[in-house]
C-alpha cells in the first residue's frame, strides 16, 4: 500500500465523524432557521410597523453583513461578555456556531417565505375572508397550505449552501469536517492531496444528491401546476 | 402606469395601531441608545478606525479584483458549457458541480495549502516573484508579507465566483431569443459576430442584477481571507479585538467592524434592487 492511500484509510473514520458532525450543525440551525424565519416573515407581513420594522432592520442587517464577522461577533464578544456575567458554559463553538447559522439563515428564509406567500393569489385570500374565514383561519388553511410547495426548492437550495457555509465553523475551533481536514492537514503536510480529495469528495457527496432532490422537487412543481 | 388601487382589505382600527407611534419613538430612543453605545467607546473608536479604514480598502480592492477574475473565469466558463464540443461541456459541468458543492473555506485552503505548495516545489512563489518585480522598480517595500495570501485567496475567491457567475451568464446567453442568432446567421455575421454584436448585448440586460447580487456575496466572502491571514477588514477587527481583555471593549470592536461590511454591503444591495427593478420594466 502506497502513503497515500494509507492515509486515505486512516483519515477515513476521523472526517466521516467531521461529516456526521456538519450534518448536526446544518440539520439543527436549518430548523431554527426555519421556525425564526417565518416569525420574521410574518412580522415583516404585518400591518403594524412597531412589527414590521425590527424584523425588516434585522434582515437587512444580517444580510448586509459577513458570516465570519457575525460569528465572530457572538463567539468572540457575545461570548466574552457572557463569561463576565457566569455564563461560560454558553460561550462554545457548539452554540456560537447554531446560533450564527440559524440567526443568519432566518433572514433569508424569512424572503423565502415571503415569496412564497405572495405567490398565492390574492383571489384566494378574498375569497376565504369574504367566506367568513378569520385571518388566522385564512392563513393556516388556505395561503399556508398553497405556499408550502413553492417554498420546497429554495428551502432546499438554502440548506446546500449552509452545509457549505457550516465549513466556517471551523475558524472558530468547532469540530466539523473542515476542521477536521485542518487537523489531519496541519499533520501531514507532505502528503495532503488524499486529505482534500476526502474532504471535497464528502462534501459532493453531502450536497450534490441534495441538489438533486431539489431539481427533481422543481420538475415536479412545474408539473402540477 | 397602473394607478395605485384602495386596498380591499377591510380597515380595521387596531388598538395595536397606537403602538405604531410608540414604536417611533422607541426607534428613535434605540438608535440614540446605539449611538451613545458608540459614543461611550469613542476613545476606542477613534484609536481603531484608521486600522479598519485600511482593512475596508483592502477588502474593496481584493473584491474589485476578484470580481473581474471571476467573470473572466465565469465567461470562458459559460462559452464552455454552451460549446458544441462534449468534452468542453464535461469539463466546464465539472467545475461548477465541484466548485458549487463544496465550502469556499475548504476551495481556500486546497488553493492557499496545498496547491501553492505544489507549485512551491516547481519553483513558483507570488511573494517572490512580486518582490523582484518590484525590485526592479525600486519599490518592494509595497509588496506585503502575507502576498502569498492576497494571491492565492483571490484566485479561490474568483475561482469559485466563477462557477457561480458561469450558470449566471450561461442563462442570460440561453435567455436571448434563438430566433436573433439565426437572423444574425442568416444575414451572413460569423458565429463569433452574431455573439459579440446580437447575443451579449441583450444577454448583459438579464444577467446584470444577478452579477451585482453577487458582489455583495464576494465582498462578504473575501472575510474568510482573514483565515489566509490577510489583512482585510475581518482580520483587522480580530486582530484588534483578541488580545482585548475587558469583554464590554472587545464586544464594541466586533461591533464596530461589522458596521463597516454594513456601510460598504447596503449601499450595494440598495443599488441591486434598484437595478432590478429596472430591468423588470420592458425595453
Amino acid at each position: 500500500m502506497n502513503p497515500s492511500e494509507s492515509l486515505f484509510l486512516q483519515a477515513l473514520p476521523a472526517f466521516l465523524l467531521g461529516a456526521r458532525d456538519t450534518i448536526i450543525y446544518c440539520v439543527s440551525s436549518f430548523a431554527l432557521a426555519l421556525l425564526f424565519g417565518l416569525i420574521l416573515a410574518l412580522m415583516n407581513s404585518s400591518r403594524f410597523v412597531w412589527l414590521k420594522a425590527p424584523a425588516r432592520i434585522f434582515i437587512e442587517v444580517i444580510r448586509s453583513t459577513p458570516i465570519l464577522a457575525q460569528m465572530f461577533l457572538l463567539y468572540y464578544g457575545v461570548g466574552a461578555v457572557l463569561a463576565n456575567v457566569n455564563l461560560a458554559y454558553l460561550d462554545n463553538a457548539w452554540v456560537a456556531g447554531i446560533a450564527t447559522l440559524s440567526l443568519n439563515y432566518a433572514a433569508y428564509e424569512a424572503e423565502v417565505y415571503r415569496a412564497g406567500f405572495l405567490s398565492v393569489d390574492r383571489g384566494q385570500t378574498e375569497a376565504a375572508l369574504s367566506l367568513g374565514l378569520t385571518s388566522e383561519q385564512n392563513f393556516f388553511r388556505i395561503v399556508l397550505p398553497q405556499a408550502i410547495p413553492l417554498m420546497i426548492p429554495p428551502f432546499v437550495n438554502d440548506f446546500i449552501y449552509m452545509l457549505k457555509d457550516s465549513a466556517i465553523v471551523s475558524v472558530i475551533s468547532g469540530t466539523e469536517l473542515t476542521s477536521v481536514l485542518d487537523y489531519w492537514s496541519s499533520r501531514h503536510g507532505s502528503n495532503l492531496f488524499p486529505l482534500y480529495l476526502l474532504a471535497v469528495g464528502l462534501y459532493l457527496i453531502m450536497s450534490l444528491p441534495t441538489s438533486y432532490v431539489a431539481r427533481f422537487f422543481e420538475r415536479r412543481l412545474r408539473a402540477a401546476l | 402606469m397602473q394607478q395605485a388601487l384602495p386596498s380591499t382589505e377591510p380597515k380595521r382600527r387596531s388598538w395595536l395601531v397606537i403602538l405604531d407611534y410608540l414604536f417611533y419613538v422607541a426607534l428613535a430612543a434605540a438608535l440614540a441608545g446605539f449611538l451613545y453605545y458608540i459614543y461611550t467607546f469613542r476613545q476606542e473608536a477613534l484609536l481603531i478606525t484608521p486600522y479598519l479604514l485600511a482593512g475596508a480598502a483592502a477588502t474593496i480592492a481584493i473584491s474589485a479584483v476578484s470580481m473581474v477574475l471571476a467573470t473572466i473565469f465565469g465567461f470562458i466558463g459559460a462559452l464552455g458549457r454552451l460549446s458544441r464540443f462534449t468534452v468542453l461541456r464535461a469539463i466546464a459541468a465539472i467545475y461548477v458541480e465541484v466548485i458549487r458543492g463544496t465550502p469556499i473555506l475548504v476551495q481556500l485552503f486546497v488553493w492557499y495549502f496545498g496547491l501553492s505548495l505544489l507549485l512551491a516545489r516547481l519553483g513558483f512563489s507570488p511573494y517572490a516573484v512580486a518582490f523582484q518585480f518590484m525590485t526592479v522598480l525600486q519599490n518592494n517595500s509595497l509588496v506585503p508579507d502575507t502576498f502569498n495570501g492576497i494571491f492565492y485567496g483571490i484566485i479561490g475567491l474568483s475561482f469559485n465566483y466563477g462557477a457561480y457567475l458561469t450558470e449566471v451568464f450561461r442563462t442570460g446567453i440561453e435567455s436571448v431569443d434563438k430566433g436573433q442568432s439565426e437572423a444574425a446567421l442568416s444575414l451572413g455575421l460569423t458565429s463569433s459576430q452574431a455573439l459579440r454584436r446580437i447575443i451579449l448585448p441583450q444577454a448583459i440586460r438579464i444577467t446584470i442584477p444577478p452579477f451585482t447580487n453577487y458582489f455583495i456575496t464576494l465582498v462578504q466572502d473575501s472575510s474568510l481571507l482573514a483565515t489566509l491571514s490577510v489583512l482585510e477588514l475581518e482580520q483587522q477587527t480580530y486582530a484588534l479585538a483578541f488580545p482585548l481583555i475587558n469583554s464590554n471593549i472587545k464586544l464594541f470592536v466586533f461591533i464596530f467592524g461589522a458596521l463597516f461590511y454594513l456601510a460598504i454591503c447596503y449601499p450595494l444591495a440598495l443599488l441591486a434592487r434598484y437595478l432590478e427593478a429596472r430591468m423588470a420594466v420592458a425595453y
